[in-house]
């Protein structure tokens, strides 16, 4: 095998990698930041290097077309309105995921998700109402400002996309309720029943046969009797809140939610507030 | 901790090596013990990262999981060790003894030998408790099917652990604790728990001295840990971007071999030091009570792999009386081992001569041949003054017996002035004249303690089936069940 | 309090004051006797900065499998509104069916100041304690005076309406298996929760109330066993509180320190740093290697100085409080006439070398 001068051997390499990897550490260690990022930078390179020289070209990554597969050919905004409709509820991109992977064929991917309520937000300022439907914040029932972590849609009644401190409850069981009507009318997939049982588990009698299996029609009955306990309550709040709304918000906030851009703490950057909601990103980037 | 081993420690500081705490070895080492350096992944219980095995320096065999979050991938690497440690069970079994029958005319064997398993610390134990735990009510049926040896390796790794709870017992050791036993060094026993700063206090690497030897240790690039935690450096720099480029490899082996190459490279200087560790114990002779240790060890793991398949999986908690019985045989164990090893190592003595339970010095006195004749028949009794200046702490009349000759017994007639005056009861033969050498004679240096070995009578306990009350009535039959089977391990 | 702020703050030497949180609270309890480390936490220095100026890092990194294990076990209780820590509150301890109010707090209309964050949490609790509203209060912030800085305190929920009272409750990913998690694991939990009490009790006690309405029993919610599912151990902090508030009482009285000290002395970062840190004298133990990040540097100076301290308290015990090797060694071989106070010590020093000795030298091995 042939060699131009100057290519480190796989030797020199491994060592090199080592040296790296020792350095990067040390770095670390020592609370040296900056140094890190740049030893790691210098250490990708080396171990890309290694694997050129001894592996030679990899194969195409199976498993990487393979969740492009399960995808779907549905847009990510269909995938999610598809399953927020189901729920009928506010929910988590987390939940809207799992439901998607439980009842619907394919997956929503993850990484877009995370940007989805920003890219709605923008494309609403842009062109008001062109589309049929956008996908949105839930909004505090107190500061009618966008709630950590929801999404809704915009066509939902008003009333249901804001949140007090009994929605999150309220809407967990009426999710559930849904569900499991849901379920009832087909053969729910493992995936599916997996779901249900979560569910199940945390409403109280609602489990009623072995551990792990969930009859969908307990189920909703279980969910149905909780619900009775805390519909009226939460309804009052949303109502009121609903009102205030209404009087107060232009369409974009009703829609997206207000926020509180006059306070700020003393030294933190400003842009952190005027970019569309933080605290939602750091939530679904985890 | 004692003035004596605190001395040790601090001769040690001063000297720059570790220090003996023992000179002789006071437990068993096999010919060919299965030493397991084992990794976890940190945030978890016991999720196996990886595992050196093997029973000689030159043949070990690294085990790993890929991606530790997946469970089919932690029962693979389950089944791998249950395959290795179990083979290391059935081939230490030795030729088998026979023993005359029991009290009810059953018949008795014992197993010439047993296995050894021997782990870098205690964490090591901590870490083969858990993965005995998480495994042995595995079920090999239904959905979540294990190989069947899993719950058999959960069942042996739970026996070992309890096991190691016995004191005095070889099965299973923890390498520091072992060194500890025998050396003390010149740094803090927080600072002992490191296995290679430990090796490095007692025997430094050319050039080294124990402390340098020791703050090489310290630095985690130089020195890996010896687990199962590992650097959270390491686990940030390293393990993380390995574990992720083969999660984005879609299965490819090469991926899988670079992980088990950086996690090799964590584990080799571990392993080259837990036989470096053998090498320092076995060059100590071993002690006369370790034969005898290791036979109740043998008989321990007779009854277990006899009764094996018969027997459930250990319960998730000891029933009361079981639960009691338990605690005695360990005190009772605890208190025959340290007499034991005060008899077998004339240094484990000097700590109860420092206490003043044991006296050492020279005869300066000997009437071997008196007779004690108040009684019906004579008494062969001879009386013995021993010089010492050992801080005798016993009460005149409190039975002795000579450290280095147990069967000598005597009993204290008068202390003062640094002598202190015996009379010798037994031991000496059943004439009215010692057997030849029985008793010391002026000049010789003798150590007398009240030591005695298994002080500790055996205690009672109720059957199972008559637990008191107070502690809940008898407990039900121990079944596993469905749901110890089903217990998700993620 | 007022007259030794400034001098706390010039002890910092410019740098800003370092932000407590509870685990550097609960540490403030460990090692009392030891100036070094109270003049420097009362000042707020930044001991991580100051070690690592000193060429003796900190060696407390985290792993990042555990931290991401730790977010997702915390996420997954509190994902849906709550549903599985609901269930487990009810399940064991009681709450009924209609305590299922829920408020985040962890940003106000999004956004994350502290100072608005701490106002909605007392306006929160100051209205549960008043009407009864709410039950779990996600991510609260608390706040705790320390040597005159707030420090921001960020439980992971609260509970309110287990029998009228307030609950901290702690989210820890290290598993109980049948009933059984580590100790130390657990005890540094309980210091942690007690400093979330101590701060709630001092807001309850701001807004009126009776600061007993904060249980002093936490709920610590783990992984059982091998699996992802949460269990809920009672937890009472009330040895963890006595010794945290007589600690933080303590801090206060620096002044007596202070007094003692070089007036223009400052931590610095500089060249001058080693020599200000060991104007203050330390009192080193093994100990300190887990909870102060000053621990290497006092670990080097102790050893230089052969201090027995440093081979851990027990050795030093033993050693009849002789604080060096050098003067255990000298009593030991009778170079050193001993002191009045220290005669039976060296007695018994005296009595240990010579049986070591005589053991290792085999004189009484194997005779009869």
């Amino acid at each position: 095998m042939f060699r131009s001068p100057g290519v480190p051997t796989p030797d020199e390499l491994e060592a090199r990698i080592t040296e790296l990897r020792a350095a990067v550490r040390r770095a670390m260690a020592a609370g040296d930041r900056d140094g890190a990022r740049g030893l790691r930078a210098e250490l990708r390179d080396a171990e890309r290097a290694w694997d050129d020289a001894v592996l030679g070209d990899a194969p195409a990554p199976a498993a990487a077309s393979r969740n492009e597969d399960r995808r779907g050919l549905q847009p990510v905004r269909e995938q999610v309105h598809q399953a927020l409709t189901l729920l009928g509820a506010p929910a988590a991109p987390k939940l809207i995921g799992t439901v998607y992977a439980a009842f619907f064929p394919g997956e929503i991917p993850g990484q877009r998700l995370a940007s989805l309520r920003r890219d709605e937000e923008r494309s609403f300022r842009t062109a008001p109402y062109a589309r049929p439907y956008y996908l949105c914040a839930a909004l505090t029932a107190d500061m009618l400002a966008p709630a950590r972590g929801l999404l809704t849609v915009s066509t939902w009644p008003l009333e249901r996309r804001i949140v007090g401190p009994l929605s999150p409850r309220a809407d967990f069981l009426t999710s559930a309720i849904r569900l499991a009507e849901h379920a009832e009318r087909g053969t729910p997939s493992p995936d599916a029943r997996r779901l249900l049982w979560r569910f199940a588990s945390t409403i109280p009698g609602a489990a009623t046969g072995t551990v792990g299996t969930v009859e969908p029609a307990a189920l909703a009955a279980a969910a149905r009797a909780e619900l009775d306990v805390h519909r009226d309550r939460d309804l009052r709040r949303r109502e009121s809140a609903a009102r205030r709304a209404r009087d107060r918000l232009d369409d974009a906030q009703r829609l997206f939610g207000s926020r509180l851009r006059a306070v700020r703490e003393s030294g933190r950057p400003a842009a952190r507030n005027a970019a569309p909601d933080p605290a939602h990103d750091r939530e679904t980037d985890g | 901790m004692s003035a004596l081993s605190s001395l040790a420690r601090v001769q040690a500081a001063a000297a720059g090596i570790a220090q003996p705490l023992a000179t002789v070895r006071h437990c068993h080492l096999a010919d060919a013990p299965l030493v397991l350096v084992p990794l976890k992944l940190a945030g978890e219980a016991a999720a196996p990262l990886a595992v050196m095995v093997g029973s000689g320096p030159g043949d070990p065999t690294l085990l790993a999981v890929p991606q530790p979050r997946n469970r089919d991938l932690r029962f693979a690497f389950a089944a791998s060790l249950a395959t290795i440690v179990l083979k290391h069970v059935e081939t230490s079994r030795g030729a088998v003894e026979e023993l005359p029958p029991g009290k009810d005319g059953d018949e008795r064997i014992r197993y010439g030998d047993a296995p050894q398993l021997l782990v870098p610390n205690r964490g090591g134990v901590a870490f083969l408790r858990l993965m005995g735990r998480s495994t042995r009510f595995r079920s090999t049926e239904g959905q979540y099917a294990v190989d069947p040896a899993v719950p058999v390796l959960g069942r042996w790794l739970t026996w070992f652990a309890d096991r190691f709870d016995h004191p005095g017992s070889s099965l299973l050791g923890a390498m520091t604790e072992l060194l500890r036993l025998h050396w003390t060094t010149g740094q803090s026993s927080l600072e002992d728990g490191n296995l290679a700063a430990l090796v490095g206090w007692i025997d430094p690497p050319d050039g080294l001295d124990g402390p340098s030897a020791a703050a090489r240790a310290e630095d985690p690039v130089l020195c890996p840990p010896a687990g199962p935690t590992t650097d959270p450096t390491f686990d940030n720099e390293v393990l993380a971007p390995a574990i992720a480029s083969y999660d984005r490899s879609g299965g490819d082996p090469r991926a899988e071999e670079r992980l088990r190459a950086v996690l090799a490279d964590q584990l080799t200087p571990t392993w080259e030091l837990m036989w470096r560790a053998v090498g320092l114990l076995r060059e100590l002779p071993e002690g006369a009570s370790v034969p005898k240790r290791w036979e109740r060890d043998r008989d321990a793991f007779t009854h277990y792999h006899q009764t094996f398949g018969e027997a459930y999986p250990q319960a998730r908690r000891d029933a009361p009386v079981r639960a009691a019985r338990r605690l005695h045989d360990l005190e009772r164990a605890q208190d025959a081992y340290d007499a034991q090893r005060a008899f077998d190592d004339p240094l484990v003595m000097a700590e109860y001569r420092l206490g003043g339970q044991a006296f050492g010095g020279t005869v300066t006195d000997a009437d071997p041949a008196r007779l004690d004749e108040t009684g019906k028949r004579p008494k062969l009794r001879p009386l013995l003054r021993v010089a010492t200046q050992d801080p005798v702490r016993l009460d005149e009349g409190t039975t002795v017996c000579n450290a280095a000759r147990p069967g000598l017994k005597g009993k204290i007639v008068e202390i003062g002035d640094g002598t202190v005056l015996l009379e010798l009861t037994g031991g000496m033969g059943r004439k009215l004249t010692p057997e030849p050498g029985a008793v010391p004679e002026v000049g010789d240096r003798v150590c007398f303690t009240s030591l005695t070995e298994g002080s500790f009578g055996v205690a009672k306990f109720p059957d199972r089936e008559d637990t008191p009350w107070t502690h809940g009535g008898p407990p039900g039959e121990y079944v596993p069940t469905a749901e110890d089977a089903e217990e998700a391990w993620s | 309090m007022t007259e030794t702020a400034p001098d706390l703050s010039r002890l910092r030497g410019g740098a800003p004051p370092r932000n407590h949180d509870a685990r550097t609270i609960a540490a403030l309890t460990s090692n009392p006797g030891c100036a070094r480390r109270g003049v420097m936490d009362a000042a707020a220095v930044d001991k991580d900065a100051v070690a690592r100026a000193l060429g003796f890092p900190a060696p407390f990194g985290q792993s990042q499998f555990a931290i991401t294990r730790g977010n997702a076990f915390e996420a997954q209780i509190k994902a849906d509104g709550c549903a599985e820590l609901l269930a487990l509150l009810r399940d064991r301890l009681g709450l009924t069916v209609p305590e299922v109010a829920y408020d985040d707090l962890e940003s106000v209309a999004g956004n994350d100041a502290r100072e608005l964050r701490h106002s909605r949490t007392r306006r929160l609790v100051a209205q549960a304690l008043e009407s009864g509203d709410g039950t779990l209060f996600d991510h609260p912030l608390l706040r705790l005076e320390i040597a005159g800085h707030p420090a921001y305190l960020e439980p992971d929920v609260l509970a309110f309406q287990l029998a009228g009272r307030l609950h901290v409750i702690e989210i820890k990913s290290f598993a109980v298996v049948d009933g059984q998690a580590e100790p130390e694991q657990v005890a540094a939990a309980a210091r942690q929760s007690a400093v979330y009490v101590l701060a709630l009790r001092g807001l309850v006690a701001e807004l009126g109330h009776d600061p007993a309405r904060v249980s002093h029993d936490v709920f610590l919610v783990c992984p059982e066993n091998f699996s992802n599912r949460p269990t809920a151990t009672p937890l009472d902090v009330r040895p963890q509180l006595a010794v945290l508030e007589r600690q933080l009482t303590r801090l206060v009285r620096v002044d007596d320190i202070l007094a003692e000290l070089p007036a223009d002395l400052s931590f610095e970062l500089g060249e001058e740093l080693a020599t200000s840190v060991r104007a203050v004298e330390a009192r080193y133990a093994p100990d300190c290697m887990s909870g102060c990040e000053m621990a290497l540097f006092c670990r080097d100076e102790a050893r230089a100085c052969g201090r027995t301290g440093a081979l851990g308290r027990s050795v030093r015990d033993d050693l009849g409080g002789v604080d060096t090797i050098g003067t255990a060694l000298a009593l030991a071989d009778g170079s050193l006439p001993p002191s009045d106070d220290l005669a039976e010590t060296a007695e018994q020093l005296r009595t240990a070398a010579r049986l070591r000795a005589e053991a290792l030298g085999g004189a009484l091995g194997g005779v009869a």
